[in-house]
């Protein structure tokens, strides 16, 4: 983790209210799959504290891509980016997803803006020689990101829509069912996050992982402000344990680590 | 340049801080520089027993700034004891243990137990923190801040820094009541009370509603305390609020601060205690000041008089 200048070399918008930017950082990075840099753009008014964002897709050791969708201030300020704007990136922060020692059959379960991080934890798994499959969910058709991009992994795709203009009607998680995975791994919107946990719980499948969000101000573990109740917190600290820190422990949580 | 700067019997080498509950304990900072370039660290508040701190959303963005309602999650006294100081000891900074509970015997507790440790400097005395329901119970009165001051002042030989809230009418009479107790310095300021609502969900942003207000929008409350206490008070100010550059550090010390202490600005720049260091030292130059102490209230004439009157 360092905090760095880094350069915009593409801006693409892959849906109406979402960008690609294509970074170029000054020196190689290493982050692993499910790991985030904090991002800052703007001129403070409402854009002080730096972004979250998750890493897409790598391009080569310098080169790295950010998709996200414009939702207030901060997202708004990335957004106006432009191709050789300067920004400032802080990371690789947060622990990533833990890869599996044999191969397996892992399903990976993307809601909205939560697709992102599912790129490079889907070429690794590829690499290790798992089969993959993706669940990607969104609001309509418009909204269903990275399937493109995935399928360009081998990995195969499923799409469902809230309104049912693609894929199945309804939330993606209902097709966790029908894919027979050991592993899942999903990132997106609460509710969807919930969702798993409970299908995890029903099926008592142990290697369920979620990448969380939460409000951040610093992103490497000292404004203690992106708290998540803990399910069982360690007896050792006491009261200082109900909550972890999205940023440090996490973001990523196994299913039964953590309250929703 | 001379940098060094004495605050209630401690030599800092050079007037740059880390503000309470910015910085942890120290370790994550560490992993970026040498925490020896620090003037001095002033730690997460640590209380008697482990805080939960107060359920999420904690943080909310504020136009130049931050709201914050962490509500003092900390490991306790003892685990600060036996894990976290020891990690600080190590460096060439001075360690300032900003101290909190619920009720003066609680204070009384956390201070005892720091006292005598190895590697402390001071205590900071949080009686300022607008996040936990009775944070603020101190500071509304400064008989009861006082009262207080004055039990700590007989627990400790530490130097004993107390930390004003800018949430009170009258911030010089609360640093007056506390000196009189026995403070050899004070620290300002902690954060403004502030609201962020949220239109969608309807309600306010934060879980606790309400949250400290705290970056470049409050320098100006910041500057305006420190200058005030500096000109009606004997004891030194550590000044604080909004300091993101050299240039903001310097304005601080002009106004009558002897040292500073840098907060939010390290979550859009982690590494700007080290910069600001840095930033300073040329400022200091470019303003035709020798030192820190030549800075020292060049802009508040009144509490330099006094300083030369005693
Ligand atoms: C680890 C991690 C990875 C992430 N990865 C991605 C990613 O890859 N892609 C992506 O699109 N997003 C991602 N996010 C989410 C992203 O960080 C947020 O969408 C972004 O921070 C929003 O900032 P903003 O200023 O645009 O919106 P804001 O308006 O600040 O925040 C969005 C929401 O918070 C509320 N809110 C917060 N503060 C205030 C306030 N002061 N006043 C009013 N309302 C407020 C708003 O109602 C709004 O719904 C990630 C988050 C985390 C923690
Ligand atoms: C996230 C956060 C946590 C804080 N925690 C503490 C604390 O534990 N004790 C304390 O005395 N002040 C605490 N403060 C207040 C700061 O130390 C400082 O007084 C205030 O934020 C103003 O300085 P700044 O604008 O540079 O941040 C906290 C501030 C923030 C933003
Ligand atoms: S965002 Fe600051 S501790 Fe996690």
């Amino acid at each position: 983790m360092r905090p760095q200048d880094v350069r915009v070399v593409e801006r693409l918008q892959p849906a109406p209210d979402c960008v690609e930017l294509v970074l170029e950082f000054p020196q190689d990075e290493e982050p692993e799959p499910g790991q985030f840099y904090m991002l800052s753009a703007g001129d403070g008014r409402d854009t002080y504290l730096p972004r979250p964002l998750s890493f897409f897709r790598t391009f080569s050791p310098r080169r790295m891509s950010f998709l996200f969708r414009v939702v207030g201030p901060g997202t708004a300020a990335l957004g106006r980016l432009r191709p050789r704007d300067r920004l400032q990136a802080m990371g690789p922060l947060g622990h990533g997803f833990p890869l599996p020692e044999r191969p397996l059959r892992a399903a990976l379960v993307g809601g909205g803006v939560g697709v992102p991080p599912l790129w490079s934890l889907g070429r690794a798994l590829r690499q290790r020689g798992c089969e993959v499959i993706a669940l990607i969910g969104a609001r309509t058709r418009f909204g269903l990101l990275g399937q493109a991009e995935l399928q360009g992994l081998g990995i195969e795709v499923r799409t469902a829509t809230d309104d049912g203009s693609r894929g199945h009607h309804g939330p993606v998680t209902d097709l966790l069912g029908e894919t027979g995975a050991d592993a899942v791994v999903a990132c997106g919107p609460e509710p969807m996050l919930r969702a798993v946990q409970a299908f995890a719980e029903r099926t008592r499948l142990q290697d369920t992982y979620l990448a969380l969000e939460a409000a951040m101000a610093c992103g490497y573990g000292v404004c203690l402000g992106c708290a998540v109740e803990r399910k069982s917190p360690d007896p050792e600290l006491g009261a200082y344990g109900t909550y972890a820190r999205v940023c440090r422990e996490g973001p990523v949580f196994r299913w039964d680590e953590v309250k929703l | 340049m001379e940098l060094a700067t004495e605050v209630a019997g401690i030599t800092f080498k050079n007037p740059v801080l880390t503000a309470s509950g910015t910085f942890g304990y120290g370790r994550e900072a560490a992993e970026l520089y040498d925490l020896s370039l620090l003037g001095g660290v002033m730690v997460k508040g640590v209380s008697r027993e482990p805080w939960s701190g107060n359920p999420p959303i904690r943080i909310a963005r504020a136009p130049g700034g931050m709201l914050n309602a962490i509500g003092l999650q900390n490991p306790g006294l003892e685990h600060f004891l036996t894990v976290d100081l020891p990690f600080l000891r190590d460096y060439d900074t001075k360690v300032i243990v900003n101290v909190v509970d619920h009720d003066e015997e609680g204070f009384l507790a956390v201070v005892r137990g720091v006292d005598g440790q190895r590697g402390v400097a001071a205590i900071e005395l949080n009686i300022s923190c607008p996040n936990v329901a009775d944070g603020l119970l101190f500071s509304q009165d400064p008989d009861r801040a006082a009262g207080l001051v004055a039990k700590v002042r007989q627990a400790t030989r530490l130097p004993l820094i107390v930390k004003i809230s800018p949430n009170v009418t009258d911030p010089v009479g609360l640093g007056r009541a506390c000196a009189q107790a026995g403070a050899d310095a004070l620290s300002a300021i902690n954060t403004v009370l502030g609201m962020a609502i949220d239109v969608e969900r309807r309600r306010p942003v934060i879980a606790n509603r309400t949250g400290g207000l705290s970056g470049p929008a409050v320098k100006p409350v910041g500057l305006r305390i420190v200058y005030d206490l500096a000109r009606a008070l004997d004891i030194p100010v550590i000044g604080m609020g909004g300091i993101e550059s050299g240039r903001d550090a310097l304005e601080y010390l002009m106004a009558g601060a002897r040292a500073v202490a840098v907060g939010t600005a390290v979550f859009r720049d982690p590494l700007a205690p080290p910069r600001i260091i840095g930033e300073l030292e040329r400022e200091l130059e470019a303003a035709g000041f020798a030192s820190v102490g030549e800075a020292w209230a060049a802009a508040n004439p009144d509490a330099r008089r006094r300083t030369q009157d005693a």
